[in-house]
């Protein structure tokens, strides 16, 4: 298998991907879907660091097992045992990663911004996993790898994301794939969540659930993460799930075949019925399989090309 | 002890509305007419413009004698570097000059340090946290200009009105930076669409325009004056028109940054621009420009706060707010407004000089005999790169590095006191 040339050193967000570089990685891990469980050795003796700093099961296992699979050491660094806890700036302990060997860091955290802070910082490759409500590319590239899976070309698709749109860094990454691949996007939900100043990024805002799910080839469930929320943004979760919350009755206002994608952690019964998480329509868990080969492709392209 | 005479340059007054060639003199510590000269010294300003020293109503120093970070020594090298012949200390000081005892303190540490005037003023509520008032009229005669906690605001309406009556009985200004923090707690950026796709924001306009409505309103009914600072928000620029239409004792002052920038510059996530109130959008960019122009808004303010490296060289959200700004305020508020119908040196020297002089009533702001010789020499021709290396402020936290400007201070005369960088010539 050819490693196609990239000339990207790191991978900040989707914002800046040309259609072709999406495209790219999007062919890449096609590859590596097709022969995974064979080992190859594309990173064997490479080292990959995982830089932790927010709570993570889907994004860190995935880019774990990515990283195994083509033979890279891995090192996972948790903010809670590291030395993050003793004062460390963040720019220090990135340094001292990359002092200790490092090929590559890929780095979640709160702070909008902070995997471009740091690629200015170090010399090897970052790879966003998740900034703040900035973006999180990786989840992008896997969500539009899964629905090309399943729909084909995304050219002229209608894509609803619903849920917590402020303060989601998933939905931010996947306007901008989804539109880079022809998609039109609708930000679905409740208007402090939704705000419609979404409208200046180009994406169609709309706070009436019927009418965002009538026409969608794809829904996207968000989480609604209490964490990042004042308690003024909505009345309860039980109110949530009354005006917009995806149950059986509801999903009767989907087109026939539209399906459901979720990026977890899912609150069942919150944002979406158990059932119709657990449907035929659901790629869920797609999703999540994906999500290796995904990064697979990623971790290729931005350790390989790195000159150091 | 001999007078000189600055020859021939372009003399800029706004005190007295003086935009002509001629000739200045001074001699000692003061101003002179030509009929007073002695000994006069004479020195060629042809092609030079010179205007009364420039004075800058709000800027911050961390330490008031430390000597890593900003101190009162390098802030008054800094500022007479800009231009500027008296800057307002605000009171976010270490220690912080809410009694007698501090001011007096940091007076004399002024009186060692400082190259320049530099003046003070007193917390409006102790330690500025906005719970009880400060000791006012102690502080008056402790010799503060004026009251205020910048950067902070009192946000208990009840605390800031009671203030703001009980200083009128002593007649001394009081400045507010409007902000609602119950608006704005965790406010990183504009909550406009370049910080919208960046996923900062929290900052909006109506945390401002609240409190600058509360401050029109608390001025109307006591009619008493109140200055507010840093304007950002065009829905404040028509508030504030509004409210001197009808006659209320409010003034206003923005700052170089949010007439230069908008909110497009912070798109790398660069903490160099991360000022607050934040930068927004460019209609408040040209609404706060025209406000300036058409004297809504009465002046600009530098808002100079230096930060050290390692505290702006962090992550966006956890950076803290401002900029440096001293040696860049007049180049860039040239290079915003010169292009503007009723732009003119004039205007542009009452905005940094003559206005804030008579807001915090202050001496000076002016050519006319008998002054402090408190003069800028300007040369437009210079062209010049702005390299933060080569600051003489101990900060490096500029928007600016290598920036290329036309037109140079070339010198800063303070109460007469300065060795020119002009050549000396016969009298004719």
């Amino acid at each position: 298998m050819q490693i196609p040339h990239w000339d990207k050193k790191d991978l900040i967000g989707i914002e800046n991907l040309s259609r072709s570089e999406i495209r790219k990685i999007l062919l890449l891990a096609k590859e590596y879907k097709k022969n995974i469980g064979i080992q190859n050795n594309h990173l064997k003796g490479k080292r990959i660091v995982n830089l932790f700093m927010e709570p993570s099961t889907r994004t860190r296992i995935a880019f774990e097992v990515a990283a195994k699979s083509l033979q890279a050491d891995v090192i996972s660094i948790a903010e809670k045992s590291s030395s993050l806890t003793k004062g460390e700036t963040l720019r220090d302990t990135a340094l001292n990663v990359q002092a200790l060997g490092a090929d590559a860091i890929v780095l979640r955290h709160s702070s909008p911004g902070s995997p471009l802070f740091l690629s200015r910082i170090v010399n090897v490759p970052i790879i966003n996993a998740g900034d703040g409500a900035h973006e999180h590319p990786s989840q992008a590239l896997l969500d539009v790898f899964t629905l090309e899976e399943r729909i084909g070309s995304l050219k002229d698709k209608k894509v609803t994301i619903l849920g917590d749109i402020l303060f989601s860094r998933v939905a931010r990454s996947n306007f901008w794939a989804l539109s880079k691949m022809g998609a039109h996007v609708t930000f679905a939900g409740p208007s402090t969540l939704v705000p419609k100043r979404f409208e200046s990024m180009g994406a169609k805002v709309s706070h009436n659930l019927k009418e965002s799910l009538s026409d969608a080839d794809a829904v996207m469930l968000l989480r609604i993460q209490h964490e990042r929320q004042s308690s003024s943004h909505f009345p309860s979760l039980a109110e949530y799930t009354r005006i917009f919350g995806l149950n059986k009755s509801r999903s009767k206002w989907l087109k026939k075949g539209a399906i459901i994608l979720h990026p977890g952690p899912i609150n069942r019964g919150v944002e979406i019925d158990s059932e119709l998480a657990d449907s035929k329509n659901s790629v869920i868990l797609n999703q999540v399989t994906n999500g290796v080969a995904i990064r697979m492709a990623i971790l290729s392209l931005c350790t390989l090309s790195c000159k150091k | 002890m001999t007078t000189i005479c600055l020859k021939g340059g372009r003399i800029i007054d706004p005190s007295n509305e003086r935009d002509e060639i001629g000739d200045l003199y001074y001699h000692g510590r003061k101003i002179i007419s030509e009929n007073k000269a002695k000994n006069t010294k004479y020195y060629d300003a042809t092609g030079l413009i010179i205007f009364p020293g420039l004075i800058d109503l709000r800027c911050h120093i961390n330490n008031v004698n430390d000597g890593n970070c900003e101190n009162i020594y390098s802030v008054s090298k800094a500022a007479k570097a800009g231009g500027y012949t008296t800057v307002v200390l605000m009171p976010d000081l270490n220690p912080s000059p809410d009694n007698s005892a501090t001011i007096q303190f940091i007076k004399d540490q002024i009186n060692k340090d400082a190259c320049i005037n530099v003046e003070l003023t007193g917390c409006l509520t102790k330690s500025s946290d906005g719970k009880e008032l400060a000791p006012i009229g102690s502080l008056k005669k402790a010799g503060v200009v004026a009251l205020t906690d910048i950067p902070n605001s009192p946000q208990n309406n009840q605390i800031f009105y009671k203030a703001i009556e009980y200083a009128s009985m002593f007649d001394i200004p009081v400045i507010d930076l409007p902000r609602d923090l119950s608006l704005s707690e965790k406010g990183n950026a504009h909550d406009g669409p370049e910080a919208l796709k960046m996923g900062l924001g929290g900052f909006p306009r109506i945390a401002e325009e609240l409190h600058v409505q509360r401050a029109i309103s608390i001025a109307k009914n006591l009619d008493t004056k109140i200055h507010i600072s840093s304007i950002s928000s065009i829905g404040s620029v028509d508030m504030i028109r509004d409210a001197k239409k009808k006659g209320v004792l409010i003034t206003a002052d923005t700052t170089p940054e949010h007439i230069f920038l908008t909110e497009k510059n912070i798109c790398e996530f660069n903490t160099n621009f991360k000022i607050t109130p934040p930068l927004r959008e460019e209609k408040d960019q040209k609404a706060i420009v025209n406000g300036l122009m058409d004297g809504t808004l009465d002046c600009i303010s530098s808002g100079h706060k230096p930060y050290e490296e390692h505290d702006k060289n962090v992550e966006y959200d956890l950076a803290p707010e401002g900029v440096i700004s001293l040696e860049t305020s007049l180049n860039i508020s040239f290079k915003a407004l010169k292009n503007h119908e009723s732009f003119s040196w004039l205007k542009l020297i009452d905005l940094l000089s003559l206005k804030p002089s008579k807001i915090l009533k202050l001496n000076g702001a002016s050519l006319n005999p008998g002054m402090n010789a408190d003069i800028v020499v300007y040369d437009p021709k210079v062209k010049w790169v702005y390299q933060k290396q080569n600051n003489y402020s101990n900060a490096k936290n500029s928007p600016y590095d290598n920036m290329s400007f036309d037109g140079k201070v070339i010198n800063t005369i303070h109460s007469g006191d300065c060795k020119l960088n002009l050549k000396e010539i016969k009298s004719n």
